[in-house]
């Protein structure tokens, strides 16, 4: 048998392919196969990704393209091209044309994971009680009420008081 | 600690064997290939790498190998300056999945510290200053998150990180910014990209904000149905959440690959275990093999392993094939630079004389 894709070599790859309900038989030599799983398998890379999402935060473009890090001396519009922040500090500078970015790109902007010990008790409290709130609201939309009110009291246990603050 | 190991010496030494995480053991090891891990960190009060100039990359190099050096990560972990390494040789530490392909093609002073068993690494100078890496055998996300936080909370008692509340632990790129980590699944999906179906595996996996991937990361090809599935994301949910997901959707791939393998079996037993059967046979004759194909015949073998069709070969050897036949091992093996023919010739040899041998053995 004869490959249907390129109709010159033997066929060695029958692959059956279900489309809804119908089955179809595909028969391809090794190259031809391998083409085919080539192209199924295409996905944009990180930084791909990371470009297209730059430009479709652009609105805020006008206010940052003068803004540059006073420390690493990265403009805004360096960034918007290369994708590469210069510094620590780049995160504070750019803040307002970051945000949208991160809003995007991880869906928050807020950090609940770890923290190091050196950054302090203090901060990793704070983190902590973060976390219990979003497991509270997960917990009241599922409506486990019996684990919301468990994380309630850990909330209060660790805060270290009973005011509703959010 | 053998931090001042002679590279060439220690580069050649891992040519005799393979890291732990290719033993084919753990959960779900016939699907799940490995579990792996990476956390960027940067130095507070250093620009990232990309704005930093020779003297100040220098520092931080010097300072960083020096806190792994003293926070005794593991006991024979040693150190690797890349700039002094040939181009062949990092194309081997690639390989082994130790350096990544960005580290290797990169510029400046910068290094690489892992121990013997390849578990653990640690890249300087990387994107970031620091990149933690630690792969495991099988499904085991859990256990390597275990090793890597441990190995993290000892360097961050002697480095001052990056770090802000709002944004987590600092990075170059703000798609790793937060947890900086980076967690990733490798499977072995041949009935899903036989049959056609590993595209509603894609869109099922994109829908959780998860991203698939090749063998070796960024933008690479997928060669021998081989796929890195792992978290987009970093900020807004926890190192736990993170993983949380990742472990809630791998058993619906592994059972949706194990269903697919029954079902090629059921329509036709005989073309699939002929498929299997040719395919090890091809490795067992053949005098030329491309990079491409060994990928594509060792997959098929390994599922017929899998499957019970092919019984005298073990899941090790094949796992280890995938790596040792790849063009930067065989040019370790000969050494010397070879040409893409002359490693055709030379891949097909090796891998005869590993299946000859297991052969005398019967
Ligand atoms: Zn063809
Ligand atoms: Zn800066």
């Amino acid at each position: 048998m004869k490959c249907e894709s390129c109709n010159k070599k033997h066929a060695t790859v029958h692959l059956t392919e279900i489309v809804g309900s119908v089955k179809k038989e595909r028969h391809l030599c090794e190259e031809c196969a391998q083409n085919i799983n080539a192209q199924l398998t295409k996905i944009p890379s990180p930084t791909e990704i990371l470009t297209s999402l730059i430009n479709q935060v652009a609105p805020e473009i006008n206010e940052m393209s003068k803004v540059a890090c006073p420390v690493c001396g990265i403009s805004y519009l360096d960034f918007r091209s290369h994708g590469r922040l210069g510094c620590p500090m780049d995160y504070t500078i750019f803040r307002k044309g970051l945000i949208p970015l991160l809003e995007k790109m991880h869906g928050s902007t807020q950090h609940v994971g770890k923290v190091p010990s050196k950054a302090g008790k203090e901060l990793i409290k704070k983190n902590e009680l973060m976390q219990l709130r979003n497991e509270l609201n997960k917990a009241v939309e599922k409506e486990d009420y019996e684990r919301a009110a468990d994380l309630r009291d850990k909330i209060y246990e660790l805060s270290g008081d009973n005011s509703n603050e959010d | 600690m053998n931090f001042q190991a002679t590279i060439a010496m220690k580069i050649s030494d891992l040519t005799d064997n393979t890291g732990e995480w290719l033993r084919g053991t753990g959960p779900e090891s016939d699907i799940v290939i490995s579990s792996r891990i990476r956390l960027a960190r940067n130095v507070a009060r250093y620009p990232f790498l990309s704005r930093a100039n020779a003297k100040q990359k220098k520092e931080i190099e010097g300072l960083i190998r020096e806190r792994i050096r003293e926070s005794e990560i593991t006991q024979d972990l040693f150190y690797i300056n890349l700039a002094d390494v040939s181009p062949v040789d990092r194309l081997f530490l690639v390989e082994r999945h130790l350096i990544s392909k960005e580290h290797a093609g990169g510029e400046g002073i910068r290094g690489v510290a892992f121990g013997k068993s390849e578990t653990t690494s640690l890249m300087v100078n990387e994107e970031d200053h620091l990149r933690i890496q630690v792969i495991r055998s099988g499904f085991e996300l859990r256990e390597t998150w275990k090793t890597i936080d441990e190995i993290d909370n000892k360097l961050e008692k002697k480095i001052n990180y990056a770090y802000s509340s709002r944004f987590g632990y600092l990075t170059s790129c703000p798609t790793n910014v937060g947890t900086g980590m980076r967690a990733s699944v490798m499977l072995h999906l041949p009935a899903l990209g036989m049959t056609h179906h590993i595209e509603k595996v894609f869109n099922a996996v994109v829908k959780l904000g998860l991203v698939v991937r090749g063998l070796y990361g960024e933008g690479t090809q997928v060669a021998g149905d081989l796929y890195q599935i792992s978290n987009q994301f970093t900020l807004g949910k926890s190192e736990s959440e993170i993983i949380e997901i990742i472990e809630g959707v791998i058993p619906r791939i592994t059972s949706y690959e194990r269903m697919a393998r029954k079902a090629l079996i059921s329509e036709n037993r005989e073309q699939l275990e002929d498929r299997v059967w040719r395919s090890y046979g091809m490795l067992k004759v053949a005098r030329t093999i491309s990079s491409d194909e060994i990928m594509h015949l060792l997959s098929q073998v390994r599922m017929g392993v899998n499957l019970g069709i092919i019984t005298d070969i073990e899941m090790k050897t094949l796992n280890e094939l995938f790596i040792l036949t790849l063009p930067g091992h065989l040019q370790k093996l000969e050494g010397r630079e070879l040409t893409s023919a002359q490693r055709n010739i030379i891949r097909a040899t090796y891998v005869r004389k590993r299946l000859e041998k297991i052969d005398s053995l019967q």
